[in-house]
Formats: C-alpha cells, structure tokens, sequence
C-alpha cells in the first residue's frame, strides 16, 4: 500500500516536470525578430543626438569602487544631462559575467528589446557575447570622436586576441605594473624581471604572491604570460597566430619557473590570492610586499581610495610588461541604442579623456584615444598636461614605453589558465 | 557552563561585526599592525547615505521585502491551514513539494527561471522579483504557520460561527488574533528572507531593479572595507531593529517559528 | 465542496512552489542534458555527466569538490550540532526560562551569511584584528606568525563562519522543544536516580533529537549548496561544489553552461539522498 501511494506521488511529480519543459520547449522555437534599432544613421550624427534626447542610458559597469563610480556620475552623468538631455542609469555589477548571462537568457527568451545599453566589457566577456552573436555590429569606428581612435595599432583592433571589427570602442588604456611601498623599499631593491622576482621571493620568503590565473582575473593570467616572454626569450616570437608547436617548446619551462617559486611564496604557494583586491589588502597590511595594478596612475587611484599605504609606488620590470586597451559595448538588445551611441563617444571626447587619467579623479586608466591624433592645440595641450601630472605614485612614462607588449593570440590564455591550474596550483 | 555566560558570549558574537563594520566605516587606510585607525573620516559614510543609487536601491527593497511578506503570508495562511488542520491524500506530497526550495541550491534554479520570467514578461519588474523570493520564503511561512495550526483549537471558530458570526468576522476576530504571533513571526522571517536576497533579485532584476544586496556586493568585489562596512551597516540596521520589536514574539514557543539556518 | 476548497486554499502556493520553482528546475535539467538552444544545440545528450563524473580535468575536480564539501558541510554540521547540545544539557535543569538565549539567538539571523563572512575575514585574518592584538601584545612579529584560520586549504575559515552561524539557529528550534516539559521530565529523572549522562541520555536527547536532527539537516543541505561564504573565506583550490558550479555556469566559454547546470543538479541529487536516507533511518529507528 506505502510502496504503490509512493510510486503514484513519484509518476504526477514527474509528470509535472515533462509538462513544465514541454511548455518551455514549445516556445523556444519561435524565431527571435531582427532588432529594430538598425534604424540609428550613423552618417547623420546629429539625428542620433536627436534620437537619444530624453533618453535614460543603461550603463551596467563593474562597481566595486567607490571612486570609479563617482568618476563615472560626476564626469559622463553630468555632461550627458548638460550636453544631451540624457539621464545615466548607471548598474553596478559585482561581476561584468553577469551582463553576458542576462543577455543570453535575454536572448533565450527570444527578447528583441533587454535591458542593457552599454556594458564596460573585458576581453574575455567581449569573446563571449561575439560568439553568441549579441553585439550591436558596425559603430565602433563611426562614432565621430572614433577619429582620435588609433585604429591601425594592433593592440586597439584585437581584444585579448580577438579581433574588434567596431563591435566595441575603446575607453582607455592599461599596462601590468607592480606596486612596491617606498617606506620599505628603495628602488634600487626592487626586481626588474621574472628572474630576479625569483630570486627576491627566496631571499625573502612568504612576502611575494600573485593573483591566480583564472576566468575572471586576466591579471593572474597575465603575470603568467609576461613570464613565459621571460623563459622563452622573447615576446616577439609569441606575435601573430597561435602557434601550438611553440606553446608545446615552452610550457614546461614555464610550470618548472613557477613550481621553483612556489616554494619561496607567500603561504608557499599553498594558496593564491584570487583577486586584485585580494593582494591589494595582503599588501596594504604588509603580508607581501609587492601588488599588480593595471592604472597608468599607477598606486594613485588606490591611494586615494585607501586601499593601500600612501607611501605606495608603481614599477615596472626591464621588459615584457603587457598593456592594452579596454571598451565599451553595445548590445543588438539595448533598448536606447542611441543614447548608448551618444555615451560611447563622450566617453572618446578629448577633455573627459584628460580627466580619467588623473589619479585625483578616481578613475586612473591610459588614454583610450591617441592624443597625437588630437589636432586642436588647446585639447592636445589639455592632454599633455594631464600626462604629465600623474604623480610619484604613478611609473615614469619612459619605463612604461620601453617594457610595453602587447597582448597575444587568445587561444593561449585558456591554455595558460588550465595549465597553470593544473602543473602549478593542484600538483 | 552557565546560562549567564552562553548568553554573554553570543551576545558578543553578535556585536563583534556591528562594531567592526562600526570601526571600518569611518577609518582610513587602517592596516596591519595598526591597532586603532588614526585617521578618521566620514565623509564615506555620509556619502553613501546621500547617494541616490543607495536611497533608491533602500527603497527598493522595502517595497520588495514588505510585499514579499505579505504575498507570502496571503497564500501561505490558506495552505498551511488545509495542509495542518485536513488529512487528504498526497498532503505529504505537497509538503514534500513545499519543502523542496529549502535544499535545492538557488544556483541550481536561479538562471532557469531567469528564462522563464523574461519570457512572461515579469524580469525586471518589482513584482517580478517579489514573485521569484516567495520560492525561498514560503516553505519557511508555511512551516512556521503549519506548527501553529498544528497546536489550533478549531472550536472556537466554531463557536463563534454558531453565534451567527460571518466568516469574514471569525478570520478577522477569531483566528488571526489566536494566530498573531506565528503570523508576525512568520511575516519577519519572509521579510528577512526577501531582504537578504542577491542571486534571485539580481537573475530576475536583470539592472532594472536594484536592491541593497546587491550594491552591497558589487562593493565586496571591490575591496574598499569603508565601502563595505558602510552599506554592511546599512544593510544590517533594519533587520536588527525589526526582529528587536518582535523579539518578544520570537521568543515564545507557541509562534512555531521555523527559522533559517 | 470541502475538497474544492481544500484545494483553493493549496492553489497559491502551490503555483508558485510547482510553477515558479518546477519549472526553473525543469529548465535546469534540459540544460544540464545539454539543451542550449542559444547555441542553436537542441539535442540532448548525457556529455555534460560524463565530463563532470569521467572528464579529465572537470571530473578530477568534481571528486576532489565532492569531498571538500562533504568534508566542510559535515564538519560544520557536526560541530554546530555537538556544541548546541553541550550547551543546552548543560543549562537545560537549571534554567526555567530561556528568554534572553533566544532573543540574542534570533537576533543573530539578522546578519545574513556574506555579511557575517566580510566581518570574520577582518577579524581573524593574518592581518586582522586579533593578529593586531596578538602585535600589539609582542606575540608576534609579523602577520605571517599568526595561524592560517581563514582563506586555508582545509576550508577552516569556512567551517568556522558556519559553525558561529549555525549554532544559534540550532540553538532556537532546541530551545523550541526543550522549553514547554524538559525540565520537568530531567527533575523526575533526577528525583528517580538517573545521573547525568543518563539524563542527558535518556531524557534530553530524546526531546531534543527530533529538532536537532531536522535543524542540522536544513544546516548540512544549506551550507552544501551556498557559494557565498566559501566565495569570501574559501580559496580557488580545494574548492566547493556549489563554487564550481557557479564558475562553470559563468564561463564565458558558453558550452560549460550544461556542466554548470549538471554539478548544481547533481548536488541537489546528493543532498536529497542525505536528507531521504536520514529519514529512514530515524524511522527504522522508531518502528522497531
């Protein structure tokens, strides 16, 4: 009798279930429409103004800090009130992977019209949403302030590897450097390459550490390509397409440079740090001694923010530091595509692009734009200047410009990551 | 060990945060070996207090959290009714049913239904949202309110339906008032529930909708501990006063309130 | 009539538990059986199980997942459990009433789980609070002296956030059963000769069992799923279950979706074994 009511419960609750997905299933078939923004004239700037005017633009950006999303309200909420009649919806995200999950369920549940207008997108995120084919197509190298944009340079056309083809536009640059605290070290202590970082770990054991490699934190990722350019003599090689006999020469070498560190490491490589912020705080409190930053303000952002110690520097090995750009992106979805339109190309406006590279104004990323391409001798003076007042806490320009690289094929970065996980972090 | 001393020490577990976050809001570039923050500002905190993401976002999840209670009190009083006071057949089905979202990982539900509430049109919407955390908030007002009707003197209503009462008035005179406590207590938990929600306000939100939890925890992302400690503290004041002014309710037994762990 | 309305008052409810939470699960599973149609894949298949159970890499880390969780949600589970009976048998016959014990009790389940991680991590960190006082002190000379208690390997830190959470939410539904007739029922133990660890035995544990038992189930199947806390006091490896889960649903390599979606369906497979063997085995027990 108990056994028979219990087989009986089991059938409706399946039962149940095969209506739920049959239900679901049903829908799923009806093809999603072409979007309806394709209508946005690029030729004709002035009626995409027009078109966004009263518009509220869905900027979904990473907000975790606290000075960046001030910059962001302060510098491009205002001026898009003032300039545009446009309100700046801006969407905190504890995480940018997020975005590209709603717009695959947006996408999913067959919605021509979502949510997001621009999204503030890494290379990774960037491969994801082209792959899906969810991106708003041909704009990037529209936008009228996309003149100041250096097209031609390899390290603006691919992103982590991937070719942009004016899906996206650039918001401003960034290079690997490490932050030391010069109340504790003279510069002349610190290492200027992956070799001698050896060699400070051994002779200072437990106080060097670096984020782990991993979807989601490029820097990790990074700091294990600048080392491989390092063991395999050469960033050179590495340029152009992905070439696995070269990977297979070298990747050895590699895992041996990192399981020797390991040793020397923080909690002796035990356990990795897992994000930026993460080594920030080991640093601040002084259980390592060195941190990574992106910002070409170098420490200057994070001091303003408190993050670390104001006697905090900016450094740079001899070679092989990588720098590329960053960008936003419109998906076909946006709701208010023109507004977004509008956004991304003040964000490429001269006189913003001054500001954001400012430590004091909280954002502290590179030019996005080329500044030589800027032909108005007040906006190019504007931007010179700027340039020159990043600070103490920033890396002088001249060893920025003698160790940048820029990024390889994005086939290497899966391998880097998987193999790093499994020769390094799980042996 | 004494009753005196366990009370003492969980009342310490239970400040040691409040006063750390209390510290952290208002300390600058506080770091190791630095046993009290020497300099101070709060211009953060206030700052955040004014904010008009944070106010909107405040209010959001007033809305969303009172609503949730009360949708979640609306139709979980006529189910725990029948689940506790009839005997039928698949009653333990149903219970298993409303048991079920309490152990299923929300990881394992939260996109799916993304999915399905774009498609009814609902994602993004404040309703939307409110209908997505009755699924964690209703097994816990169902049991909380089940426990109690198990402990239900019928008679009374019958009483009072014998005396020419109308329904409408036995509900309102009869059972809600020898219910109270279990209702209040199960309205607070819902509204605990709700509020504490990031996953399923941020799948079904989709931006739209901006709750507390989730500045809270773009802010985590960031490593600024002022930042944290700030909205941690404003994240944390509502919910310690409500179960305060209940705490009378909660402590008695007879409101069966099934907690969350 | 009786049953038309029997089934209205069921109706709300039920449409939300059957049809919100049904069908999201539903969903869930054609997805993990490999179902992405915005990947134009509409075919279904069992790959995304095998990666995960057999797969080279995916399936080493789902074993080693599978025993850090079971390691932490066990440890924790226990730990809770054991320290809310040690403290209720050792108040249980003295005290009458337990007001206060419950209200701070439940004003713990105001702090939400992430919250209470962010504020452990500034306490007992290498550079927290206490190793600030332990400096302060001259314990110490460096933050590297003080012990590793969170962000370690054996999932410490985890274990801890859970177990300080946990033992005031077991504390409550104790107190719930302990409070109409325990004391009563240990004086008449006591009165008839029992000695302590009888009474605790004979007496407390059969009255606070049912609660307990029920409370750490609710505990084990919570801390196994959650992904907040080892987020936050957790490392990249060992890693939980519920932790892999999420990352592969957040790949941005989109086929890892299905394997997202097989690890969380999986672990609900597993905590719902624990939970129905659990239960037969407290009805074994009483239908001797």
């Amino acid at each position: 009798m108990h056994t028979r009511k219990r087989i009986w419960n089991l059938a409706v609750m399946l039962g149940l279930l095969s209506l739920i997905i049959a239900s679901c299933g049903s829908n799923a078939a009806t093809p999603t429409s072409a979007p309806s923004s394709t209508s946005l004239d690029l030729n004709n700037w002035a009626s995409i103004e027009q078109a966004a005017n009263g518009q509220t633009v869905n900027w979904y950006i990473w907000g975790g800090s606290d000075s960046i999303n001030r910059f962001v309200d302060e510098f491009y909420g205002k001026a898009l009130k003032e300039r545009y009649n446009i309100t700046l919806n801006r969407v905190p995200m504890a995480d940018t992977v997020d975005v590209v999950n709603q717009l695959l369920s947006e996408k999913e549940a067959g919605k021509t019209t979502g949510a997001v207008d621009l999204i503030w997108i890494n290379g990774e995120n960037f491969a994801s949403l082209k792959q899906a084919n969810l991106l708003r197509a041909n704009w990037g190298q529209s936008l009228p302030n996309s003149n100041y944009v250096n097209w031609a340079n390899p390290a603006v056309n691919l992103d982590f590897g991937e070719p942009v083809e004016s899906l996206e536009s650039p918001w401003s640059s960034a290079q690997f450097q490490f932050i030391y605290d010069s109340a504790k070290l003279q510069a002349s202590e610190l290492p200027r390459s992956y070799a001698a970082l050896k060699d400070y770990a051994c002779a200072n054991p437990g106080k060097v550490s670096y984020i782990a490699p991993g979807p989601g934190a490029f820097q990790g990722t990074r700091f294990v390509k600048q080392a491989l350019f390092e063991v395999s003599g050469g960033a050179e090689q590495w340029l152009g397409k992905f070439n696995q006999q070269l990977w297979d020469q070298w990747s050895p070498k590699l895992w041996d440079y990192f399981n020797q560190l390991e040793a020397c490491l923080w909690r002796e490589g035990s356990t990795y740090p897992k994000t930026e912020n993460e080594l920030h705080s080991l640093f601040a409190n002084g259980e390592v001694d060195f941190s990574i930053t992106q910002a070409i303000a170098g420490a200057g952002s994070l001091i303003k923010e408190n993050l670390v110690p104001a006697s905090a520097r900016a450094f740079v090995f001899d070679d092989n530091m990588i720098g590329d750009f960053n960008y936003v992106a419109i998906p076909s979805t946006a709701p208010n595509p023109a507004a977004a339109l509008v956004l991304a190309n003040l964000i490429l406006d001269p006189e913003l692009q001054a500001a954001q590279i400012l430590p004091e104004n909280g954002f502290g990323l590179g030019y996005g734009i080329d500044p030589t391409k800027v032909s108005d001798p007040a906006l190019a003076a504007k931007l010179t200047n700027a340039a020159q007042q990043l600070g103490d806490a920033a890396t002088p320009a001249s060893d920025l410009a003698k160790s940048l690289r820029s990024d390889i094929a994005a086939e290497y970065q899966s391998l880097i990551e998987q193999g790093w996980d499994a020769n390094v972090l799980r042996k | 060990m004494s009753y005196r001393i366990i009370v003492w020490v969980l009342a310490l577990i239970l400040l040691v945060p409040i006063a750390i976050f209390l510290v952290y809001a208002f300390a600058q570039g506080w770091f190791f070996p630095a046993l009290w923050p020497e300099r101070w500002d709060s211009a953060l905190f206030l700052r955040q207090l004014a904010d008009p993401q944070l106010r909107r976002a405040f209010g959001q999840s007033l809305i969303i959290a009172t609503g949730v209670s009360m949708l979640a009190l609306m139709f979980g009083y006529p189910a725990a009714r029948v689940l506790e006071l009839q005997t039928f057949r698949g009653r333990g089905l149903i219970y298993g049913l409303f048991f079920l979202p309490t152990v299923v990982p929300s990881v394992a539900t939260g996109i799916g239904l993304n999915i399905v509430f774009l498609r009814l049109g609902l994602a993004g919407t404040l309703l939307g949202v409110m209908l997505v955390h009755l699924i964690p908030v209703l097994p816990y007002v169902v049991l909380t309110l089940g426990s109690s009707f198990a402990r239900y003197d019928r008679n009374y209503e019958h009483q009072a339906a014998v005396l020419g009462a109308s329904p409408w008035f036995v509900f309102w005179r009869v059972s809600v008032p020898m219910l109270l406590p279990s209702l209040v207590v199960a309205g607070v938990l819902a509204f605990l529930i709700s509020w504490s929600q990031y996953v399923l306000s941020l799948l079904i939100g989709g931006g739209k909708i901006i709750t507390l939890p989730m500045l809270l925890f773009s802010a985590a992302s960031g490593g600024n501990q002022s930042l944290i400690a700030s909205l941690s503290l404003i994240f944390i004041t509502p919910l310690l006063l409500l179960l305060g002014l209940v705490a009378r309710y909660l402590g008695s037994p007879a409101t069966g309130a099934t907690p969350r762990p | 009539m009786a049953k038309l309305r029997r089934w209205l008052g069921l109706a709300p409810a039920s449409i939300i538990i059957i049809g919100l939470f049904g069908g999201s699960l539903g969903y869930g599973i054609a997805q993990s059986l490999g179902w992405l149609p915005f990947l134009g894949q509409r075919q279904l298949s069992l790959a995304a199980y095998r990666n995960v159970l057999a797969g080279e890499q995916l399936g080493s880390q789902w074993w080693q997942a599978l025993l850090f969780s079971l390691w932490v949600s066990l440890a924790a589970t226990l730990g809770s459990a054991l320290i809310c009976l040690g403290l209720l048998s050792s108040i249980a016959e003295r005290q009458q009433q337990y007001r206060g014990l419950s209200t701070i009790s439940n004003l713990h389940l105001a702090i939400p789980h992430s919250v209470w991680a962010m504020a452990l991590l500034l306490v007992l960190s290498q550079s927290g609070i206490f190793a600030r006082l332990g400096f302060a002190l001259g314990w110490l000379d460096q933050p590297s002296d003080f012990p590793v208690l969170v962000r370690d390997r054996w999932g410490s830190g985890i274990i801890l956030a859970y177990i300080t959470k946990e033992v005031p939410f077991l504390l409550l539904l104790g107190l719930a059963s302990l409070h109409q007739q325990g004391r009563d029922y240990l004086l008449v133990a006591q009165s008839l000769g029992a000695n302590r660890w009888q009474r605790v035995r004979l007496v407390l544990w059969p009255l606070l069992a049912p609660s307990l038992i029920g409370g750490s189930l609710l505990v084990f199947s919570f801390i196994f799923g959650a992904y907040e806390v080892p987020a936050l006091v957790g490392v990249r490896y060992p890693e939980m279950l519920a932790t892999m889960a999420l990352e592969l649903f957040l790949n941005p390599d989109l086929q890892a979706r299905a394997e997202g979606m097989a690890v969380s369906l999986l672990m609900s497979l597993i905590i719902l074994a624990v939970i129905g063997l659990a239960w037969r085995w407290r009805r074994a027990e009483h239908q001797p």
